[in-house]
């Protein structure tokens, strides 16, 4: 028995074969009275239910939080959450920002600097100094 | 290749066609007017009455027997409700369609209509948690095992209480592991205690982690059933990722069971077969010279001789050397080192792996002859495999 065996786990990349949507809960949180949710409160009666609906993959849940700035706070399965402050916004600007929550993947931003990034091995190869008949100097 | 019957087996999974979820509901809430087809598994509610059900069957990745206990209710023997005994294992079935985690599961895994949520919320239930096989998801992991592919978050306690949208296990109660690859043994209790695991045959038996080593025995408690079913029940060190691999197993199984084989198929496709894995990084090689030597004899080769291809800073820090393995002219593999031996190593590995690590390209699954007029079963040739032993 000279080889032995090691453990890998597969690596997956989302939407190669299967796709699978990284927001998985949606905390709602309004105020009754303060100013400041007067935009969420508009935000739940109106838009809510048909975004809800458009979205069965995200578990929805709108709780009270009395005398606070609304905040949506989206939950991933990576099981990062993320959280944003909707204070003095209009319902259409809380719709875009549920629909940030919705298309984040949870992970930390990242800055992307490279134009292609990927896993596989590249099929031109390493180019290597000690074949071929190297270069005159 | 006699097909196997699964639907046959595994019929006690299906729901009714009329009401899905009446199958699936718990003794407790079953009045006397619903017809008495699957209340009662083969454990005894009669000479054990105060028996909870953790307690009372082995959690057996067998199909279920069929149920013969039909006519018992009717003889005026207590109710289930009577018997019941402080809170359930796991959360009842009839809450699954009230759980919006379950719902948002069920959307996010594609799921068709067809598979109803009392199905998934049965999925996420782990033998440990609860051992009913009516009510764990062990007959359908046992339908569907395949690999693995990880859903739910750090799961509560289990328990009656518990949003049935979440995984639910308990490490310390004994559960069930398939295992469908070759030679990998389960790790019992009693191998823990047993078996140090350290010598070089236990190494690749009880593989448990990428050293190869199955840790120390835990202390676990007594078993909470002693009878011959239940003897060889497993306790891991880590139950969960049994317990997530057991699920997604079970998921497997729920659609083929509700949706049919080609459904399965296309859901073990999309959401496994896609993922990458690099094969040529699962294993390594003790002794590669060696082994290659025997190759090479086996196959009627001329002995493999490695040779200096080319180099560089020699008396420096960092030298290079590429070191190239031939038989006869033909070159075997190649490779750069820091020094002779390990180029010498490296470069034998690579030849090793370019002999083995061949690709049959497309070949056909046994499935694919289920279709009409699908010719023969061809299997792919396969290496007559490891030359020492």
């Amino acid at each position: 028995m000279t080889i032995r065996a090691l453990e890998r786990v597969s690596v997956g990349q989302n939407g190669i074969g299967s796709f699978i949507l990284q927001c998985k809960r949606l905390d709602i949180h309004y105020c009754d009275h303060s100013g400041s949710s007067r935009g969420m409160n508009a935000f739940i009666k109106t838009h809510l239910s048909k975004f809800a609906q458009t979205h069965p993959a995200i578990e929805f849940a709108v709780s009270p939080r009395p005398r606070k700035h609304p905040v949506m706070i989206g939950h991933y399965i990576n099981g990062r959450q993320k959280s944003i402050c909707v204070a003095n916004m209009e319902p259409s600007q809380i719709l875009k920002k549920a629909e940030l929550l919705r298309d984040a993947s949870g992970d930390k931003v990242k800055r992307v600097n490279k134009p292609v990034t990927s896993i596989n091995e590249s099929v031109r190869g390493v180019w290597s100094p000690y074949h071929g008949n190297g270069m005159a100097v | 290749m006699k097909r196997l019957r699964l639907d046959r087996l595994a019929s006690q999974l299906l729901a009714a066609q009329t009401s899905p979820a009446a199958r699936l509901l718990r003794p407790s809430t079953i009045s006397r007017s619903i017809p008495q087809t699957c209340r009662h598994s083969s454990l005894d509610y009669n000479s054990q009455p105060c028996q909870r059900r953790h307690q009372s069957t082995a959690a057996s990745p067998a199909p279920v027997e069929e149920e013969d206990h039909v006519a018992e209710v009717e003889d005026g023997e207590p109710t289930p409700e009577d018997l019941r005994n402080g809170p359930l294992p796991s959360p009842h079935p009839s809450r699954a369609a009230s759980s919006a985690k379950l719902a948002a599961l069920h959307a996010r895994l594609s799921l068709s209509s067809k598979i109803p949520l009392e199905t998934l919320a049965r999925a996420l239930v782990d033998p440990s948690a609860d051992a009913h096989p009516k009510y764990n998801n062990a007959n359908l992991a046992y339908v569907g095992s395949t690999p693995a592919h990880g859903v739910s978050s750090q799961p509560p306690p289990p328990g009656e209480e518990v949003d049935p949208g979440l995984l639910q296990y308990d490490p310390l109660k004994p559960t069930v592991v398939m295992n469908k690859w070759g030679y990998v043994r389960a790790n019992t209790f009693e191998s823990a205690k047993y078996q140090s695991g350290k010598g070089l045959s236990g190494r690749v038996v009880y593989g448990s982690n990428p050293f190869g080593e199955s840790g120390p025995a835990k202390s676990l408690p007594d078993f909470e059933v002693e009878n011959d079913r239940n003897t060889k029940a497993l306790y891991l060190q880590d139950a969960a990722p049994n317990a997530y691999a057991n699920f997604v197993r079970a998921v497997v199984g729920a659609v083929y069971m509700h949706c049919g084989r080609d459904a399965a198929k296309n859901f073990v496709r999309s959401h496994f077969l896609t993922r990458t894995l690099d094969l040529s990084k699962l294993f390594e090689f003790k002794l590669p010279t060696r082994e290659l030597a025997r190759l090479c004899a086996r196959e009627d080769f001329e002995a493999p001789v490695a040779r200096l291809e080319s180099e560089t800073g020699r008396a420096s820090r960092t030298p290079v050397f590429v070191v190239g393995i031939y038989s006869g002219n033909d070159k075997l593999g190649e490779a750069p080192g820091p020094d002779l031996d390990s180029a010498l190593v490296a470069a034998s590995i690579n030849a090793l792996k370019s002999w083995y690590l061949y690709s049959p390209g497309q070949v056909g699954v046994p499935s694919d002859t289920f279709t009409e007029d699908a010719a023969a079963w061809k299997p792919a040739y396969v290496d007559i495999g490891e030359i020492i032993s």
